[in-house]
């Protein structure tokens, strides 16, 4: 039976975040959390090559022990388990850590065929984990995908990267970090919904995995980042626009 | 031992990491070392424009993808141990330094846009997070310390008379399990917009299809390319789905962009950051994109757009 495994982050979602009027510090505090963009892409995958081989679906989350939430919104969109990995230290890991937590607990849970994560995630946008859990895991992976199927033990991809399309092959087990443009995810219904809740979840904590959990990369400072633009505004008038005009050859930019 | 080490998809993203690597390599007193899969007269160049040191990768099988190169790299950086490696941000790249960096055991900076030194010589990385909102400030605790730089973040480096440097082949490989089976190029439907000098993009304040005559006709008075935000392409279909601006689809660095009907979300405003005028045409005065545009035009494009199209076309007959 095909076993799958589906990562995600629970991350905020950055269309709530606000600029201090100092325009520099962040306002976080009356922010929501989403399932990462491009890990609702993975989970979709996931399910459709489910549907479509047979076999099961395990929705994984690293995270402190609110993001529990996420499970029941995860397993909306179709996997059968749930697999947190919870700790207060899990709060605002680092790729590498992420990585290590990861593997730790994918080893914990015995054998599977297919890891699948977004290719990078929608707050922090490091597109690490992925590469970094394969490697941690011993794994072959296949990164940037927006095409996969399955022929026997091996898996097909299609990556989409800067020069071309490269179609390759690798046999399970392995991981592949998907691409938005791979499937579109399906909006979860109230009978989705109200079933999910009732989906097994298992629950697993840092004191029970072996773990060295240095962080490679540390965060100095996050600030907002600043639009030195003139923010001059004008009307839809001839003469308004004739201003905007000259202005633009003024400024070399049209001649 | 120590190093700056440099690596890139191609010769010029190679020479864009020479010169930020030439400089790191100055202000710490050590060797510049560029990494390559090009042929030896290439090695030879890249001497000439700065590398200390050229190391030629392994050459691999046309089924190999780089995967390959992990183990060649991680062992030349243990007995290296270089103090900063600087690989260019494409997808393989940010792919292999994923790879690299697990191996070794230490961080990375993705996307990096900016590094210095301090002090103590720690490497201040920034790079953006939160769809382009905000600028994260990292440091590396761990050697190597590392980075991926986009394309583009800094100017190729400029070759110097009379340099001599070393070149050595790396020639062992360990063999991916995955087989590349066929490469083909991307059938762009749309033109590369990041090398545009103007750009005009056109956004959800569209409402027919047909108003985008009116965006190409503006773009051709300009000698532009025609863009779009990510629901054109991707939700609307109008425009084909390589020609979306944003932190997930192209980046840009125009000299002018002008928005058409753009509202301005973060993810596409970040992927205009770099353009050096912005001008906005929206009928909402509170569109986020008038905070980020040079120059704002409150009104209908449908009217406005005929209006500047008209005056340019005056001014061009001058």
């Amino acid at each position: 039976m095909l076993k799958i495994i589906t990562c995600f982050k629970w991350v905020l979602d950055e269309s709530d975040i606000k600029v201090a009027a100092n325009g520099r510090d962040l306002i976080l505090d009356r922010v929501g959390y989403k399932i990462s963009d491009y890990d609702r892409n993975a989970i979709e995958e996931a399910v459709r090559l489910q549907e479509q081989y047979g076999g099961k679906v395990t929705a994984v989350t690293v995270g402190p022990p609110n993001a529990r939430l996420s499970l029941k919104d995860a397993l909306s969109r179709g996997p059968e388990e749930g697999l947190f990995i919870h700790d207060s230290a899990f709060k605002d890991l680092e790729p590498a850590q992420t990585a290590a937590v990861l593997a730790a607990a994918i080893e914990s849970q015995g054998s599977y065929d297919l890891i699948i994560c977004g290719e990078g995630s929608s707050d922090l946008y490091a597109q690490q984990v992925g590469p970094r859990l394969a490697e941690k895991l011993g794994l072959p992976a296949v990164t940037y995908v927006n095409k996969l199927s399955l022929e026997g033990n091996q898996l097909i991809a299609e990556r989409r990267l800067e020069d071309g399309i490269e179609v390759v092959a690798v046999p399970l087990p392995a991981l592949v970090t998907v691409l938005p443009e791979i499937n579109t995810p399906r909006l979860p219904g109230l009978k989705q919904v109200l079933a999910a809740a009732k989906k097994p979840v298992i629950s697993l904590t840092k004191s029970e995995l072996s773990l060295d959990f240095a962080p490679s990369l540390q965060t100095i400072g996050i600030q907002a980042a600043a639009t030195d633009r003139r923010r001059l505004k004008f009307g839809p008038e001839a003469e308004e626009i004739q201003k905007v005009v000259e202005a633009l050859i003024r400024e070399g930019v049209v001649s | 031992m120590a190093g700056i080490w440099v690596l890139a998809e191609n010769f010029e993203h190679t020479l864009e990491l020479l010169n930020i690597g030439q400089q790191l390599a100055a202000q710490l007193g050590t060797r510049l070392v560029a990494l390559t899969n090009r042929e030896k007269a290439k090695a030879t160049e890249l001497i000439a424009y700065g590398a200390d040191e050229v190391l030629l990768l392994p050459v691999l099988p046309d089924d190999q993808p780089w995967e390959a190169w992990v183990s060649t790299l991680a062992e030349e950086a243990r007995q290296a141990d270089p103090d900063v490696i600087l690989i260019g941000g494409t997808s393989r790249g940010q792919d292999l330094a994923a790879r690299l960096a697990a191996r070794l055991n230490t961080g990375l900076c993705s996307g990096c846009t900016s590094l210095k030194l301090d002090q103590e010589n720690r490497l201040i990385m920034e790079r953006l997070v939160y769809g382009g909102l905000a600028i994260q400030t990292v440091v590396c605790p761990t050697r190597p310390q590392m980075a991926t730089i986009p394309p583009h973040t800094y100017t190729p480096v400029e070759p110097q008379p009379g340099r001599e440097g070393v070149i050595r082949e790396l020639t062992t490989f360990t063999p991916s399990p995955v087989k590349v089976l066929s490469r083909r190029p991307i059938d762009r439907k749309s033109a590369d917009l990041s090398e545009a000098r103007v750009i005009v993009c056109v956004g959800r304040g569209l409402e027919k299809p047909e108003d985008l005559s009116l965006a190409r006709e503006l773009a051709e008075v300009l000698g532009g390319e025609l863009g779009c935000t990510r629901p054109l392409a991707e939700d609307l279909g109008w425009m084909p789905a390589d020609s979306y601006i944003g932190i997930s689809g192209q980046r840009v660095k125009p000299d002018l962009y002008i928005g058409l009907g753009v509202s301005g979300q973060i993810h596409h405003l970040s992927g205009i950051r770099d353009s050096r005028i912005v001008c906005a045409i929206n009928n909402d005065e509170n569109a986020p994109i008038f905070e980020a545009a040079d120059y704002g035009i409150v009104g209908d494009l449908k009217t406005v757009v005929p209006e500047m199209i008209n005056i340019l076309r005056k001014v061009g007959q001058k």
